[in-house]
């Protein structure tokens, strides 16, 4: 049983679009990863086995190049740049990240795919910054300057606003771009197989766009409305303040309780008084003239709603977070506890799942379990086919494999330093 | 991809200048709502997919709700986030405690290729859609469920909204600045994610089917597409037996500096900017006029520059005070530094001439909003296309087309309105 990218080869090249070549080949696709002989960037980014920096071990790398093969090649010299393209031509798919122009520099970009595979089905993903072509697309960026730029950062962050808006976590600008250029990838290739149209086919992939576009609330408020959003403290920004929705727990972590913690039915409301009561801490809240509160706005700055809100503030704060979170949800009541994410790894709901597949690293002894994608297809085992490839761990398989280059051969090859 | 064609012939299979439309042909019966599952079927029906939006009188999509009418038949239809969701697709309103409306509405599941629903898990199944039943009506069927537990596991009857699921994850924790609350994401960002992982799925289950045949189930987790973005987080947490950090704005891997958000003259105005490598840090010395840090030997090193972080921090940032913070932004990316305006909606709608050149806001009719904007998809293809045609549909606006599709003539329909099975 398949996940639905079998029998697709896509050859990547560059930082940009790991995370398209990580789903696609999970998904089970067979994706080459073309680097550099000295190894791709991403081989650097750590964390790393013990902090110590190696080729091998990096954990952005491991995770972001699951189930992929790993080849090197130097597209800059001659006999490369010929490996280049017998790589293309049998792909029906290229993710470049390489960056702005880098590959069309070296003589192994689009503009020469469009001239060699004229009629072919090729799908050619350009993942950059800004885009090919417009004012800004020369620019330098990272996830930084891209979450700042697509306006993530300026709906994220706190109350004081003393305080930066903030880059949420790590990398997403990465995601965001990579989800798209699988998107882009996946309908071409169902455009092709349908048969409604010959390639070769660019796409133009902006991660400024990706990020742009993923902003929720934001743009409706100033299409419509010509507002802007402000950032608040763990919570949806919002043109107008909104209360409060995330409260510290007796033994530290945070909750999180949409609406400040009012139910939003009279079931949820009695229910949620019981449990209080159970454990003494219902105090006044059976006055009626809460129960009229649960109805009103959640972002009005209705007093009753105030103060129930700080009632439950208390409540959250006398439990264990794990105890008022499996509390809550058996009440059917939206909370949750702030996790870091590994605290996930020992929740028995995602063993359930088989969220986790096992993975090595090298530079760790064991295996350590990795999330996979986040679908389930029935009869199909959630696994990472493979651990991310070791530098040029399959270049033997593929060139003397699958291009039919003889061994003489690689070893020119590697001694000049083109593979 | 063997997808069918002339069933959808009313609907376009290629963009106005001629491009095919890759997922024309594909229809699709959508019970999502609100906003993760909306989004999934939108980047669908960009594609050409033919998205009949289901919905009735007790499963009305929330979203409807939002805006301003200005007159009270205009209720429902007039909210700017339900507009962008669901441009291009189609809406059919049916009752399905009319028996003719429930056998309508099957009918029109036995010739789809998908069903999508994003409600909590076992309320689809006790609308009389399980999967038996789905199966039953179209043994080719795909049906994708959105939820934020997903539909297998112990806890799958947990609630959840955005903010639930990021909190769980281990989104909203790895967000902030190390010694603040976690800041989270300021909207629900895991509504994008499983949507845009919704429309992945779809994609993959339509090629998968093509291949092997159907029927799919296709069970997607909103909280585990918030694990798997924290993946390699939680791979240092294993490797290195150490929880999860938050940074702020900081660089962890690979550390470097200055790597930050700056205050600039005006109300909250701020710069993100990046000191990558020495030559970066000449430029901004240079822009900013701070030649004392220029020539100071402690921070000609990326070592030195992390090891005095703190300090140069807050020297920079004193200095980006009193810059406009588009105009830094220009004089530094002149320089190559990697630098950009911490852009409000307004910045990246009126002022951002990359998004402008690119044609990323496309204009399109609503019949009650009239003439908007709307979020393209990030993308520009040349052989195929995506559209954004026309606005989300009015309640109810394509129930008589739909039926008519199905075969009901003007007499069954009229009647179906007066027996309130539409």
């Amino acid at each position: 049983m398949s996940t639905g990218a079998e029998g697709l080869r896509i050859i990547e090249i560059g930082d940009l679009g790991e995370v398209a070549g990580k789903l696609l080949a999970d998904a089970g696709a067979d994706v080459i990863r073309v680097e550099p002989p000295g190894g791709a960037p991403a081989r650097h980014t750590g964390p790393f086995p013990g902090d110590r920096p190696d080729t091998n071990s990096s954990l952005h790398w491991a995770h972001f190049n699951t189930s992929k093969r790993g080849i090197t090649l130097d597209i800059e010299t001659a006999d490369g740049l010929a490996l280049w393209w017998k790589l293309v031509e049998g792909a029906d798919a290229v993710i470049d990240g390489s960056g702005h122009g880098a590959l069309d520099a070296a003589g192994g970009g689009w503009e020469e795919a469009a001239r060699r595979f004229d009629g072919k089905r090729l799908v050619w993903c350009s993942v950059t910054p800004f885009g090919r072509e417009g004012p800004w697309a020369e620019w330098a960026s990272n996830d930084l300057v891209q979450i700042a730029l697509g306006g993530p950062m300026m709906s994220t962050g706190y109350d004081d606003h003393e305080l930066p808006p903030i880059r949420g976590g790590y990398d997403h600008s990465l995601w965001m771009g990579g989800e798209y250029a699988t998107i882009a990838i996946l309908g071409a290739t169902a455009g092709f197989e349908a048969g409604l149209a010959d390639g070769p086919e660019l796409i133009d992939l902006s991660i400024h766009e990706c990020v742009s576009c993923t902003v929720e609330g934001a743009f409706p408020n100033w299409e419509y409305d010509g507002r802007l959003v402000q950032r608040q403290t763990g919570r949806h920004s919002s043109p107008d303040p909104t209360p409060a929705w995330q409260f510290p727990s007796a033994d530290g972590p945070y909750m999180n309780v949409i609406g400040g913690g009012l139910p939003r039915s009279e079931q949820g409301l009695d229910d949620v008084l019981d449990w209080m009561e159970r454990l003494g801490q219902v105090g006044d809240l059976r006055d009626p003239k809460y129960r009229e509160a649960i109805h009103a706005s959640p972002m009005s700055p209705n007093p009753d709603r105030r103060h129930f809100s700080e009632a439950i503030q208390a409540f959250i704060g006398s439990l264990n977070a794990e105890d008022s979170y499996r509390g809550a949800q058996d009440l059917h009541q939206p909370w949750a506890v702030v996790r870091a994410p590994e605290d996930n790894l020992d929740d028995p709901h995602w063993t359930d799942r088989g969220t986790f597949a096992e993975v090595e690293v090298p530079g760790h002894p064991e295996p350590v379990r990795v999330p996979t994608a986040p679908y389930r297809f029935d009869g199909v085992t959630r696994q990472v086919r493979r651990r991310a490839p070791m530098l040029g761990e399959h270049n033997h398989e593929v060139y003397a494999g699958e291009l039919g280059v003889s061994e003489t051969e690689i070893l020119r090859l590697a001694q000049i330093r083109a593979i | 991809m063997t997808i069918s064609t002339e069933r959808t012939s009313s609907l376009p299979t290629e963009t106005p200048d001629g491009r095919p439309l890759p997922l024309a042909g594909v229809r699709v019966v959508d019970f999502t709502w609100i906003v993760a599952g909306p989004q999934a079927t939108r980047i669908l029906a960009d594609f050409g997919a033919d998205i009949v939006k289901v919905e009735n009188e007790s499963h009305l999509d929330s979203v409807r709700m939002g805006g301003n009418p200005a007159e009270a038949s205009h209720r429902f239809n007039v909210s700017g986030l339900f507009n962008n969701l669901n441009r291009n697709k189609r809406s059919l309103t049916i009752n399905l405690f009319h028996p003719r409306g429930r056998e309508l509405l099957e009918e029109l599941i036995a010739g789809a290729d998908a069903v999508t629903e994003n409600f909590s898990p076992g309320a689809f199944e006790r609308m009389g859609f399980g999967w038996d039943r789905l199966r039953e009506l179209n043994p080719n069927i795909i049906y994708m469920s959105l939820s934020g537990f997903g539909h297998l596991g112990r806890d799958s009857s947990y609630v959840t909204w955005g903010p639930t699921a990021q909190a769980i994850s281990g989104l909203t924790y790895l967000s902030g600045l190390p010694d603040q609350p976690p800041a989270g994401w300021g909207y629900s960002y895991l509504d994008h994610s499983a949507g845009y992982y919704g429309a992945i799925a779809l994609l993959l289950a339509l090629r998968k089917r093509s291949r092997e045949g159907g029927p799919l189930r296709v069970d997607l987790s909103q909280a585990e597409t918030g694990m798997v973005m924290a993946g390699a987080q939680m791979l240092d947490a294993q490797v290195n037996n150490r929880p999860s950090q938050r940074s702020g704005n900081l660089l962890p891997y690979p550390e470097i500096a200055p790597h930050n958000t700056y205050r600039c003259a005006g109300d909250d105005r701020w710069i993100a900017l990046a000191v990558e490598t020495d030559e970066h840090w000449t430029a901004l010395c240079d822009v900013l006029g701070a030649g004392a840090l220029a020539s100071d030997p402690r921070f000609g090193t990326n070592g030195g520059r992390v090891e005095a972080r703190e300090e140069l921090d807050a020297a920079i940032d004193a200095l980006t005070r009193g810059w406009d913070t588009r105009e830094l932004m220009y004089a530094l990316q002149a320089r190559g530094v990697p630098a950009g305006v911490a852009q409000t909606t307004e910045d990246k709608m009126e002022l951002d001439p990359q998004l402008a050149a690119r044609g990323f806001y496309p204009r399109a009719m609503h019949p009650i909003l009239g003439e908007h904007r709307y979020e393209a998809l990030p993308f520009h293809m040349q052989r195929f296309g995506w559209q954004v045609r026309r606005g989300a549909p009015l309640l109810s606006e394509h129930s008589d087309q739909v039926l008519a599709e199905l075969g009901c003539d003007e007499d069954e329909i009229a009647r179906l309105h007066e027996e309130l099975a539409i």
